[in-house]
């Protein structure tokens, strides 16, 4: 169990993945994180409590100013009581992260596999590649209970995206393969898709490189796309 | 400093020494005899370790406006870090290195020098300034000669002697080493929304040939006596069929001849070695093209080998970078410079699976085996091919038969068809490797001093982990580990790396040739009056003066 001490003042970026549970608690306490830019002890910020050897993180309160967390996981689990701030789960191939508060931007970026799960909202560029690169999420699955921003899954290779609330413009962009669900309505989708599947419950606004066929939408015609843009039934 | 390299075993092919026990001694930054050497003398011991001449890279983008602009292009690269900073410069990238992973990359696989071997002039200031932010290496770069107006004007008029004007100009101007061609007309034709298919097509605008363009500057570089000649990347490259082009185009060399040298290095041959009229039966014409080039004296190629994996596509070659774009449909930026030249980026990887890259791969290997060791230079066009930093996987690829079926295998089964390195049973020796990444290179840069160890020589030395009378070819992991590290790399009497990582950082130098001497501006001073009336820069302020640079070397011409 970690708990923050005191209210951050500037950012945290603690690189913290389930595996670290498993080590002794001094261990634990020595871990080294950045508080802005100084270089500190994981227990200088945070109450640490060891129970149990499993490979399980719970952290507790606000950590909506925490970075990183779960950054290129490989196993175990995370438990989020609280908010979770950017990147959580990028790089992840394996494992599970349930965050009950809301996450930041960046979740799941470049995801290679495992899953999370948000009870509340997520930010922006879920599952999205960093500036630059070529390749989005590549497996796993996302679930964002509440609300999503803009850039949804831009360059998605792979795995599978679901939003039980509303989300934001540009989703899908560029994607290739994997699959986008969105229950409710969301503003611009599927520009310069090359493949893959976005399925929305509510209303969205198409960019006009789609042509309509039987069961939906397929393009986007100027990369010469076969992605489809469908109704969720 | 002086240094005494003792009980080495070393393999200069250049002085004939293939594996013999010997001291190498190196004072101020040359290599000397034992007597010069003083008392105050550091002693290594290396017993029974092969001792070469620092690596020369006679082809690779390492600074100037395309690496940055592909720099700005993939923030991803950035990623990739190399070496944090322990004292000295942090190093970041994959395949676009920065400027000090460059230089420390160089150092730890044991190359000491490396050749820019494109720059627009008008850019030059740019890229001296990145060639002094390398550091250790020595360095010099070729500016782009090949759509230059000037050149078309004076290759149409057939006037050797005016071209021979322009070309010292140029080089007093930019600082230059030598006369570099990018697809002579193709980039003049772009700017048209064309390109050039050979070398009979005639240039827009001009009324030249490509042919007219590259005899008339062989002979001027010829005539001037420069210490290189003329370096050309090939009409149609990157084109199933293309390596028609390409042997028609190393015949022009037969028309000169000098004895010293090449008159014509063609570079980067793998990517113009194509055989097939599309890119579903493409396959490789590089047993040809070896046989030519071995039955001439006059011509000399490198590589040009990709590498699986990542890498960044960049030449002034811009038609072949919109085709290639347009193919891969990855992110593409084009530059066209004034009446210079022009240039394309375009992110790559090379994919063992797909047929078209496996045939690429195969066919630079092919050239690497089949060229005579005198006549090729490792080489994977940095980073077209990929990062310069796969040399050591290149010459373990050369040397060992078992590494290339381990690598075959994991390639696809189309070269079985499309090329000849199956059947292919040779495998390089440590004499002929070291002839194609030091010796050869040198030569062929005109560069005396470097790529051997005899007196004189510049103190560039390395030592690796590997007895070269007596090592196992098919123990390739053997060979690939001993070249990545280097027990030793020396620059200039100076110990930079030890086992593997850098220890110490030097300046390089930046050499470049002046021919004012063979000749005289005087009959083109009107002409490039007239021409600074389209130019964005004025004459007064075209070019870099000799003070700018970091730690010049003028090489007088002649």
């Amino acid at each position: 169990m970690i708990r923050p001490k005191v209210d951050f003042e500037v950012n945290v970026e603690a690189e913290i993945t389930p595996e670290l549970a498993t080590k002794p608690i001094e261990e634990i306490k020595q871990f080294k994180v950045y508080y802005g830019n100084h270089l500190v002890s994981l227990d200088e910020l945070f109450e640490v409590e060891k129970n149990g050897s499993e490979e399980v993180l719970v952290l507790e309160g606000d950590f909506s100013r925490v970075k990183w967390v779960g950054v290129g996981m490989q196993s175990g689990e995370i438990i989020v009581k609280g908010d979770i701030g950017a990147h959580c789960g990028a790089f992840m191939k394996d494992g599970r992260i349930i965050i009950e508060g809301n996450a930041d931007d960046w979740l799941g970026a470049e995801m290679e596999g495992g899953e999370i799960v948000v009870k509340g909202s997520a930010g922006n560029c879920v599952a999205c590649p960093y500036w630059g690169d070529l390749e989005g999420m590549k497996g796993g699955k996302i679930t964002i209970e509440g609300n999503a921003g803009n850039y949804i899954g831009e360059k998605m290779c792979g795995g599978e995206i679901e939003i039980k609330g509303n989300a934001g413009d540009f989703i899908g962009t560029e994607m290739k393969d994997g699959r986008i669900i969105i229950h409710g309505n969301c503003g611009y989708v599927g520009g310069d898709m090359k493949g893959g599947e976005i399925l929305i419950g509510g209303s969205f606004e198409l960019v006009p490189a789609f042509v309509k066929t039987e069961d939906g939408f397929v393009g986007d015609v100027n990369v010469s796309g076969q992605g489809k843009v469908k109704a969720l039934k | 400093m002086t240094l005494h390299i003792k009980n080495g075993i070393v393999v200069d092919p250049k002085n004939g020494i293939a594996g013999e026990k010997m001291d190498i001694f190196i004072k101020d930054g040359k290599i000397v005899e034992e007597s010069e050497v003083g008392k105050e003398c550091k002693t290594i011991d290396v017993s029974g370790k092969l001792v070469v001449a620092g690596g020369v890279d006679l082809h690779a983008h390492i600074a100037g406006g395309k690496i940055n602009t592909g720099r700005a292009m993939r923030p991803e690269e950035m990623r990739f870090v190399r070496r944090k900073s322990n004292g000295l410069r942090a190093a970041v990238g994959r395949t676009l290195l920065t400027s000090p992973a460059i230089g420390y990359e160089y150092a730890k696989m044991g190359y000491t020098t490396a050749i820019e071997p494109a720059t627009p002039s008008i850019y030059v200031i740019h890229t001296h300034e990145e060639l002094d932010s390398i550091p250790i290496i020595d360095k010099a770069t070729l500016p782009l000669f090949g759509n230059w107006h000037p050149v078309f004007k004076y290759a149409a008029d057939k006037d050797v002697e005016k071209m021979k004007s322009f070309v010292a100009w140029v080089l007093e101007r930019t600082k230059g080493y030598g006369v570099k061609l990018v697809n002579p007309g193709g980039v003049e034709a772009w700017m048209y929304g064309g390109n050039v298919s050979g070398l009979d097509d005639t240039i827009p605008g001009f009324g030249v040939t490509p042919r007219e363009v590259i005899t008339t500057l062989i002979a001027a570089v010829e005539e001037l006596k420069l210490p290189h000649s003329v370096h050309l990347h090939c009409n149609n490259l990157g084109v199933p069929g293309n390596y028609e082009t390409t042997m028609e185009t190393i015949k022009l060399a037969k028309k000169f001849r000098n004895d010293n040298r090449q008159v014509l290095h063609v570079t980067h041959v793998q990517f113009n070695a194509y055989t097939g009229s599309s890119w579903r039966d493409m396959g490789s014409g590089a047993e040809e093209i070896a046989k030519l080039v071995n039955s001439m004296n006059n011509v000399t190629i490198d590589m040009g080998q990709p590498i699986f994996g990542h890498a960044t596509t960049m030449t002034a070659d811009s038609p072949f970078q919109f085709e290639l774009h347009k193919l891969v449909k990855a992110k593409w930026c084009n530059k066209d410079v004034e009446l210079e030249t022009g240039a394309g980026i375009v992110p790559l990887v090379y994919r063992p699976k797909s047929p078209v890259n496996a045939v690429q791969w195969a066919t630079g290997l092919e050239l690497g085996l089949l060229v005579d060791a005198d006549k090729i230079a490792v080489s994977t066009d940095y980073p077209n091919g990929g990062p310069f930093t796969a040399y050591p996987y290149i010459v373990t690829l050369l040397m060992s038969r078992k590494f290339r079926e381990e690598e075959m295998k994991k390639a696809h089964q189309y070269i079985e068809k499309a090329t000849a390195l199956p059947s292919i049973d040779k495998e390089r020796s440590i004499e002929e490797v070291i002839q194609m990444t030091r010796v050869t290179p040198a030569r062929v840069l005109g560069m005396e001093n470097k790529g051997h160890l005899g007196v004189g020589a510049d103190g560039d030395v390395v030592v690796y982990d590997i007895d070269p009378l007596n090592y196992d070819s098919s123990d390739y992991q053997a060979i690939l580990k001993a070249l990545e590290n280097p027990l030793y790399t020396i620059k200039g009497g100076e110990i930079v790396v030890k086992n593997g990582d850098v220890v110490g950082e030097v300046w390089g130098r930046t050499f470049w040739v002046d021919a004012s001497e063979q000749t005289t501006t005087e009959i083109i001073e009107a002409d490039l009056d007239e021409y600074f009336n389209y130019y964005t820069v004025k004459r007064c302020n075209y070019g870099v003066e000799e003070g700018w640079l970091h730690n010049p070397v003028r090489i007088t011409a002649g």
